[in-house]
């Protein structure tokens, strides 16, 4: 099980996260520095503008003192940020585990359902991967957590539409034009969001018209966004050639009429227009919003899209938990599974050695007369016969481990094992840390490399 | 054959069924993988349409003027015309209409009689004729659908309503190209289907209450798609105009089929 100690957009306000930032050039020595100190054997860090974590897990794997692990967890971090105390929690076990696959998933997220956090968790563990600070543990439950965040975005629309004013803007202009790269957009005026609308556009590959009243700051604005500028008393003209209109100009009276567009539209020759009208009081007519392939919409109307995209992304942030649940329990069952692995890998072994040892003897004695045929024969029907006696031992000590109300009788179990078979801890350890050391999952490991643009 | 000729129509129908099937899924669920297994599927019921008519034709199970050998060849129109259009343009959701317009196709036709006859009319012009009509009714049904995807799409830009469709439906622009192009490719396959209808039925004398309604309806269809496409050229009429100007086109059309259907019901064949 894992420990994950740090702070978010939840506990911390952008001062004391910012004291907590860890530069990415700085996450692998910390990292390291981290699993030195004892019973640290594992971590990686999450670090997104919202927040800060450390996913850590003991040097014991499984049977890690998890309480320690966070103690030693968060006193490194304290070290790095000594007055970020009052804003860390810390999330152990089962907690942590379910807490990773939720932040994995976009549900702890500011924006519920922004896609980045994802290939943030992604980036993360690669970055500890390279480190050499992933283990046993973190290669299971990390990358189900990214399967997990992968079936929330596939089976639910917690993602679908947009959540800013100027994102909505360019997606309704994505639904009109399809490709804005073949399109021509103007900039009215010079307000901070229809800048950023326009900055989009160009992003998007749109031709960048500007104009305003004052000529210096019209130049200004296409040189900063690599467009071009046009005198406002040729209005008319630009508006015939531009595709998408942003309007963001301070003027106390509409600067797009409805019979200046009426009569522009026969100069387009019946090709859609888009006015983002981001200006109160309004710089657009209305009525030009009920013109023929002319689409009209305000600051309220992209707002009310807004609150629609966050409005839906809420309903289906309930299917999205039931997910995460889903995905969490399915992983504590096997993580609860494996504590026993150890156990009877040893008690295997040990078998194996006996048996292979009077299988040998009895090779260079009274059965030295069998070929190479008759010997590997044989060694199968002991395989197999291992195999068989070990099996109810093997069943039965899982079920005991997937079972919380059974802790006590699995301790005994173990307890009885170890004493009748005289198998020592340190045999025992020395599997756990083979074990640790395992590649991850293949097929969870497919999963990374389909990484998603962040 | 004839067993090939009946696998190969219940493959049609199998692959034909999954891509409709997938294609409202991925209207459902924005999964772009969806789309493309839909799109494969089509080809599959495609191809398989294609084999099951040359099994049918190689034994003389069908006839190529027969309304059977018709609708399949507009089903497979539809599905070739969607195919071609749809990474070019993105309009994977007309594949919602596409792929059942095709199965319905399909599978209506087999309900219809498979050997035609035809006397007393040169060959080669009434296999062109029915050539024509045909792949014409296909792009023209694609040409429609893709209309009402836009019609429905710009009302919902109008209202500013928020649908679970946001997002999902073929961009306003795409949506009037792929109309435009599927009117400018099916016209002139249209134009010779009604020059060599006047001409078939001038010959066979067949000036019956149902051809006359047909040819009016015929000559409808025309007047619409060249209307939709001169006012396009010279006024540019796009958008909700052209679509209208289409759907009306396509609504005469299917008067036209109804008819072609109810009567060769009667008589058997074209």
């Amino acid at each position: 099980m894992i420990v994950v100690v740090g702070l978010s957009h939840r506990t911390a306000p952008i001062e004391v996260r910012e004291r907590l930032a860890l530069p990415a050039d700085r996450v692998p020595s910390f990292l390291r520095g981290l699993v030195e100190r004892e019973p640290v054997g594992e971590a990686l860090v999450v670090s997104t503008c919202n927040r800060v974590e450390v996913v850590a897990a003991g040097t014991d794997g499984a049977r890690s003192n998890l309480t320690d692990v966070a103690r030693v967890t968060t006193r490194a971090i304290l070290d790095l940020a000594p007055g970020v105390a009052g804003s860390l929690y810390q999330h152990e076990g089962r907690d942590a585990v379910r807490h990773l696959f939720r932040v994995a998933s976009s549900l702890d997220s500011l924006v519920v359902g922004e896609p980045q956090i994802l290939g943030q968790v992604k980036d993360a563990y690669d970055v500890a991967r390279e480190s050499g600070t992933v283990g046993g543990v973190l290669n299971r439950v990390v990358p189900r957590a990214i399967r997990s965040a992968k079936r929330v975005r596939s089976e639910t629309t917690i993602g679908a539409g947009q959540v800013s004013v100027p994102s909505v803007a360019i997606d309704l202009a994505r639904q009109i034009f399809r490709d804005l790269s073949k399109h021509t957009a103007l900039l009215i005026g010079s307000g901070d969001m229809g800048e950023t609308v326009a900055r989009l556009l160009r992003h998007a590959g749109a031709r960048l018209l500007v104009t305003g009243r004052n000529d210096e700051r019209v130049r200004a604005i296409a040189t900063a966004m690599q467009g071009e500028p046009r005198s406002f008393s040729e209005l008319d003209a630009t508006l015939v050639e531009a595709d998408v209109v942003v309007t963001t100009t301070s003027a106390p009276h509409f600067i797009v009429e409805l019979e200046q567009v009426q009569r522009l539209r026969r100069a387009r020759r019946g090709r859609s227009s888009f006015f983002i009208d981001l200006a109160v009081p309004r710089d657009v007519d209305p009525r030009v919003g009920h013109l023929d392939s002319v689409f009209l919409y305000n600051v309220d109307d992209l707002s009310n899209v807004v609150a629609a995209s966050m409005d839906s992304r809420r309903r289906e942030a309930d299917r999205a938990e039931a997910i995460v649940a889903e995905e969490a329990q399915s992983y504590e069952r096997w993580a609860d599974a494996e504590q026993v692995t150890p156990t009877i890998v040893v008690l295997r072994e040990r078998l194996r050695r006996v048996l292979e040892g009077e299988i040998d003897r009895s090779f260079s004695g009274k059965l030295r007369h069998l070929g190479p045929a008759e010997r590997a024969a044989l060694s199968v029907m002991v395989e197999a016969a291992l195999n068989k006696m070990l099996h109810p031992t093997t069943v039965k000590l899982r079920r005991l481990a997937t079972d919380p109300s059974s802790r006590a009788d699995l301790d005994q179990s173990i307890a009885t094992l170890n004493e009748l078979f005289g198998l020592e801890p340190d045999a025992v350890d020395g599997v756990a840390s083979v074990t640790q050391s395992e590649p991850p999952d293949p097929a969870l490991d497919s999963d990374l490399g389909s990484r998603e643009a962040s | 054959m004839i067993t090939a000729a009946i696998i190969a129509f219940y493959l049609g129908v199998v692959a034909y069924s999954v891509a409709a099937t997938l294609f409202f899924v991925e209207l459902a669920r924005p999964d772009k993988s969806f789309g493309r297994w839909a799109a494969s599927a089509l080809g599959v019921g495609l191809t398989m349409q294609v084999a099951q008519f040359a099994s049918e034709l190689s034994i003389g199970e069908a006839s190529p003027w027969s309304l059977k050998f018709a609708l399949s060849l507009s089903a497979c129109s539809l599905s070739a015309a969607y195919l071609a259009l749809r990474t070019r343009l993105r309009i994977d959701a007309i594949g919602v209409v596409a792929a059942p317009l095709s199965l319905t196709l399909l599978v209506g036709a087999q309900f219809l009689e498979g050997s035609g006859k035809v006397t007393g009319f040169p060959r080669t012009l009434l296999v062109m004729h029915i050539a024509a009509n045909l792949l014409g009714v296909g792009l023209f049904l694609l040409a429609g659908a893709a209309s009402a995807f836009y019609l429905f799409q710009e009302r919902r830009l109008k209202t500013k309503r928020v649908t679970p469709l946001q997002g999902r439906l073929p961009a306003l622009d795409s949506l009037d190209t792929t109309e435009h192009r599927l009117l400018l490719a099916g016209f002139p396959l249209l134009t010779f289907g009604i020059v060599s209808g006047a001409v078939v039925t001038a010959r066979l004398d067949d000036m019956t209450a149902a051809s006359v309604a047909r040819a009016a309806l015929a000559y409808a269809t025309w007047v619409f798609v060249a209307g939709v496409l001169v006012l396009r050229a010279v006024a540019g009429w796009r958008g909700r105009r052209a679509a209208y100007g289409t759907l009306a086109g396509v609504a005469c059309m299917l008067v036209v089929i109804a008819i072609y259907v109810a009567h060769s019901g009667a008589r058997g064949g074209l």
